[in-house]
């Protein structure tokens, strides 16, 4: 059977589009109402780049604060609120959210399905996150600010701050609402939806990751659900499970939290992955090395991600045993990981290679996602995280994989499929601008807060000691340049989506060999409603 | 608008059930991992772990003898 392809092309923001079975609403109903996962796909990833800039905007604050020693722009508390909400809007704003918008737009493509499987739910899980967005930055303007306890919302002091804490705990159950529904729609769809022929084991490795993902958070955002739930509680209904008086305890919270929380982070970082693993062999012209192995590493890694909880606690005063076990399982992920790198090498090794922007941003991942890796290698060593714990040097761990691995592989699968998208080629010259200001802007700014941590500055402190200046100054001006830099890729993608630029033709890359690129650049509003026979 | 009935036999009302099965068995494991992790603050780990494991072992059981049941009947 062949693809059949609508000759009426959506595109993003293209309010003109039709089909020839059902004329769908135009305007702001069309956007409302919408159960077209590419719309849908559209939405999230719109919303997800607004929360990236207003998480942003937080850490220009908290950047423009630290850039010399004493206190001057802000108050220690809205301080406090700043690097909370930053965490916040980026996790569950700004980075699952454009997860997510990747899923949407691409899985149904890449397996032959005609769209998600629940069409309905898909819009709902949308839909609730403009809400809980507004709840969590309406929550800097009620009586006593906003939660300003980390975005980690350790007790006791969660259970005794302002009612922004409760707009925080009502934000986080939507978040986890929308993320839980999002999660059983992607596993049924690429359970039950895939074209004939596509077995689990010739999908696009892009599937695998998120298929694993969704499994990932269906297990554990009902657990920080729960962990919130018994916060509220806590708080208001004279619970006392996080409350030493009580007969509670609080490290019960960083418990339940970090259970939720490890896992989290493999959930941020599988679907980079998965679009790293379909730019390099596109830009290589050789098929990914060790797909199957890809696909073990991955799993692995997702169910190693459940037994290294602790090792965000080892200053808690666990058992020696508990301290032993939980660094030698962390050490343990490394195994997969690096499987996963050494594949990805392997797959340019020999290739034929040219250097696009979405190619740049992959290489880019490779080798500062490796670092950030290895940091946590390092942290991973117990009697090291004892010294390292609350340092700058795991703020600089965990931004090095979750901005130059997470955000840098969604910049390169953003610029690898913005010609499905929206029909029009990015500006190549933009793109490569894009990419090394945003390379080298990152390093200024997180590079030097390794330095910082081993030289012993604390992290969420609004002050600090003399001897911390001039890193602290290099890393404001690092990370200005780097909100900067950002402003280009929304050029860039304003230009694409009013198709101001060259036409893009269905396969612009001539290595790309998955099932997006049989149908038209911008793809139609309705693809494989016949389903492809791949062979 | 509602979904037209289709009959049993046709494959876009099979797949439709499909989903549906796939969904809720998802939507079971979230509700236990909320639930277990607020319940065994109450009933403690061991008895809420051995509570789920039973359960599931009894709903597996009804679920496949139910449907043993169906296809002979």
């Amino acid at each position: 059977m062949s693809t059949i392809a609508h000759d009426h092309p959506a595109g993003l923001g293209d309010p003109h589009a039709h089909d020839d079975h059902a004329h769908h609403p135009t305007g702001i109903t069309r956007w409302l109402t919408t159960t077209n996962h590419k719309d849908i796909g559209t939405m999230y990833l719109w919303f997800s780049f607004t929360m990236f800039l207003v998480g942003g905007t937080m850490a220009m604050v908290i950047r423009a604060e630290l850039f010399q020693p004493g206190l001057q722009i802000v108050d220690p508390e809205f301080f406090n609120s700043m690097t909370t909400l930053h965490g916040l809007i980026m996790v569950f704003g700004a980075i699952m959210p454009a997860a997510v918008g990747f899923a949407n737009w691409q899985i149904p493509l890449m397996i032959g399905a005609p769209d998600m499987a629940f069409a309905r739910m898909n819009n709902w899980s949308f839909w609730l996150l403009p809400p809980a967005a507004m709840l969590l930055v309406i929550s800097l303007f009620v009586p006593g600010g906003a939660a300003s306890g980390g975005w980690t919302l350790y007790p006791p002091l969660t259970i005794q701050t302002g009612m922004g804490m409760d707009l925080t705990i009502f934000a986080i159950h939507i978040l986890g609402a929308s993320s839980i529904m999002g999660s059983i729609n992607i596993i049924t769809t690429i359970l039950n939806l895939r074209a004939p022929g596509m077995t689990l084991m010739r999908m696009p490795l892009f599937c695998w990751t998120w298929l694993i993902t969704a499994y990932l958070l269906i297990a554990v955002m009902p657990v920080l659900a729960g962990a919130v739930t018994m916060l509220l509680t806590d708080r208001h209904f004279g619970t006392t499970f996080f409350n030493a008086a009580g007969g509670g305890d609080p490290v019960l919270f960083q418990h339940v939290f970090w259970f939720f929380g490890h896992p989290e982070v493999y959930i941020i970082i599988l679907p980079a992955f998965g679009i790293v693993s379909q730019i390099i062999p596109a830009f290589s012209r050789k098929p990914l090395f060790g797909y199957a192995s890809m696909v073990y590493a991955t799993a692995g890694i997702a169910i190693l991600s459940f037994i290294v909880w602790a090792h965000h606690m080892f200053t808690t005063g666990m058992p020696t045993a508990g301290l032993l076990f939980f660094m030698y399982a962390t050490m343990l992920i490394a195994v997969p990981t690096g499987v996963k790198v050494f594949n990805w090498l392997a797959t340019m090794w020999r290739g034929s290679m040219t250097f696009e922007a979405p190619m740049l941003f992959a290489i880019g991942f490779l080798f500062l996602f490796t670092l950030g890796g290895f940091t946590g290698l390092i942290l991973s060593v117990m009697p090291v995280d004892v010294q390292m714990q609350d340092t700058y040097y795991v703020v600089a761990h965990f931004h090095y994989v979750m901005v130059a691995g997470s955000l840098f592989a969604f910049f390169g699968g953003a610029y690898y499929w913005i010609p499905k998208w929206s029909g029009t080629m990015y500006n190549e010259t933009l793109a490569k601008v894009h990419f090394w200001s945003s390379l080298i802007s990152f390093n200024v700014a997180f590079f030097p807060m390794h330095f910082l941590g081993l030289a012993g500055m604390p992290r969420r402190i609004p002050d600090y000691a003399q001897q911390f200046a001039d890193w602290n100054m290099v890393s404001s001006i690092g990370a200005f340049w780097f909100g900067a830099s950002q402003l280009l890729f929304l050029y860039s993608m304003i230009q694409c989506a009013r198709g101001k630029g060259e036409k893009a033709p269905a396969r612009p890359w001539d290595g790309a060999d998955t099932l997006e690129w049989t149908v038209p650049s911008p793809a139609p509003y309705h693809t494989f409603e016949t389903p492809p026979q791949v062979k | 608008m509602s979904a037209p009935v289709l009959p049993p036999q046709n494959p876009a009302s099979r797949l439709r059930a499909s989903n549906r099965r796939t969904a809720l068995v998802l939507a079971a494991i979230a509700a236990t991992f909320f639930v277990g992790v607020i319940g065994s603050k109450f009933l403690g780990g061991q008895m809420m772990g051995l509570s789920v494991l039973g359960i599931a072992v009894l709903l597996y059981l009804v679920a496949a003898i139910g449907r043993n049941l169906s296809d002979k009947g």
